[in-house]
């Protein structure tokens, strides 16, 4: 199977992770992703904010570049917020006026009708449970998990099409195909401040120190992820947290990609564990995923 | 909500009408049942919650909607319009309220959100985000030129951070910015 391929910009910086371990699976499970010719950025939270125009036209070019890399009429963005920037913009262009305002600034035609998949989406959807489960030589036998999906893979449902909002399933099945034990919690789709990384740091340490604190009490030996903000706040901001609430979290956060690579038995490596900021070195070995 | 003399409050009465020309948020809609402000995660940051901004609008109290700090503490996170029963887009009207402060230079308790926006807007000119580019400037702009440097250096250390900005097509995304401009006058 062959899928257009928008990585955004944080795949290829802070969530390099989550970039390679995706491409690592997919050439697993068959799939070709065929990265879009000089994709740019989606625009992001803070476009929203200040230009409703060009947030719009920015991943409407997008979604245009995509019919013209090998003629796909989907793509897969694996990033949460360019995921969401693509949905908003092709809500969009189903309405004429709009429409022709975006195409104007983006100065080529912007289909409406261009499937647009993040990784979950494309490994249920389109590759299937069964087929996952056939690629599992190392289960990950009852490691308990949290399934962590935070804010824009499921809202505003009205944009995004998803059914089951309160409580997504899509991730845990998947780890529950794995594996792996999933447990339920109450932070599973909390927002962990991701937009306020840069101005307001305060918020992001206090949301997101009460979703490592709920994951821990339920038990989860990890957290599984897939957006590159929970991801960097989850992981990355461990310590700051640690330090201004007098907490000893040590909790390993993957993303969900690099699990499935560790069940099909991809050397870590070549899923990048090694560039996560908690390190996860003890638990792959206690867990013998090495 | 405060309780304020009615004479005291200068009222906007086309306020819910330019949000509704601006996003297609119909505020009118909201009867004030407080799903929103009992579901946002943020609310206890805000001076006034998502449901008493609902309320400002439909009362044209731009003031109290514009010049406040919820507008700066909505984390864009659709935990109110997920729920909201009149299915009002909670998140796209704070957008709104946001873009008029910002075209019309309004005092407002912004914090450095506006200020990073612009930072991100212009880099993004770029092509690609630089990040790196992007915390530095911002940190040495609000004054904390040290904020977040120990997280900084272990990112580079493992290779999270790129140093130099990655450049693509900025020709196109500038005219783009161009054609923008012109078709909002």
């Amino acid at each position: 199977m062959k899928i257009a391929y928008f990585p955004g910009c944080s795949l290829h910086s802070m969530a390099a992770e989550f970039d390679v371990s995706t491409r690592r699976v997919c050439q697993s499970l068959d799939v070709q992703l065929c990265e879009v010719k000089d994709w740019t950025c989606c625009g992001s939270s803070p476009a929203h904010g200040c230009d409703e125009l060009m947030s719009l036209a920015l991943p409407a070019r997008i979604l245009a570049l995509t019919t013209e890399t090998e003629n796909l009429r989907e793509v897969c963005a694996p990033c949460a917020s360019c995921y969401s920037r693509l949905k908003f913009a092709q809500e969009r262009l189903t309405d004429p006026r709009w429409r022709a305002d975006i195409e104007t600034v983006v100065g080529r035609p912007c289909p409406p009708d261009v499937g647009i998949f993040n990784m979950i989406e494309l490994v249920i959807g389109k590759v299937g449970l069964d087929n996952v489960a056939s690629h599992v030589v190392r289960p990950l036998a009852g490691i308990k998990v949290a399934c962590y999906y935070g804010c824009l893979l499921t809202r505003p449902p009205k944009v995004i099409g998803s059914t089951n909002f309160e409580n997504p399933t899509d991730m845990d099945a998947i780890m529950e195909t794995l594996g792996a034990q999933v447990l339920d919690w109450n932070h599973k789709t909390s927002c962990c401040g991701a937009s306020f990384a840069l101005t307001k740091t305060e918020v992001v340490l206090n949301l997101t120190r009460k979703i490592l604190a709920d994951a821990r009490n339920v038990g989860a030996e990890a957290i599984a992820v897939a957006c590159p903000l929970c991801h960097a706040n989850l992981d990355g901001r461990q310590e700051q947290i640690n330090a201004a609430f007098g907490t000893d979290f040590h909790v390993p956060v993957f993303y969900f990609t690099q699990l499935m690579g560790l069940a099909f038995g991809i050397p870590p490596k070549e899923l990048a564990v090694g560039k996560h900021l908690t390190d996860v070195g003890d638990f792959l070995k206690e867990r013998a995923l090495l | 909500m405060k309780i304020i003399g009615e004479s005291s409050i200068p009222l906007d009465p086309n306020l819910a009408e330019e949000i509704r020309r601006r996003c297609g948020q119909n505020v009118s809609l909201c009867y004030q049942c407080r799903k929103c402000a009992a579901g946002c995660p943020n609310r206890s940051f805000m001076d006034s919650t998502p449901t008493e901004l609902m309320r400002h609008i439909q009362l044209g109290m731009a003031d109290e909607a514009m010049k406040g700090n919820a507008i700066w503490y909505c984390l864009s996170c659709h935990t109110c319009s997920a729920r909201c029963p009149q299915d009002i887009d909670i998140p796209q009207v704070v957008d709104a309220l946001r873009i008029i402060v910002q075209e019309k230079k309004v005092k407002t308790d912004a914090g450095s959100v506006t200020l990073v926006n612009r930072l991100w807007m212009a880099m993004l000119r770029l092509g690609r985000m630089y990040e790196m580019g992007l915390a530095s400037l911002t940190n040495l702009l609000t004054g904390r030129p040290f904020k977040d440097a120990g997280l900084a250096a272990r990112m580079i250390r493992k290779g999270k951070i790129k140093l130099l900005p990655t450049i693509r097509k900025p020709l196109e995304i500038n005219r783009m910015f161009k054609r923008a401009r012109k078709l909002k006058k």
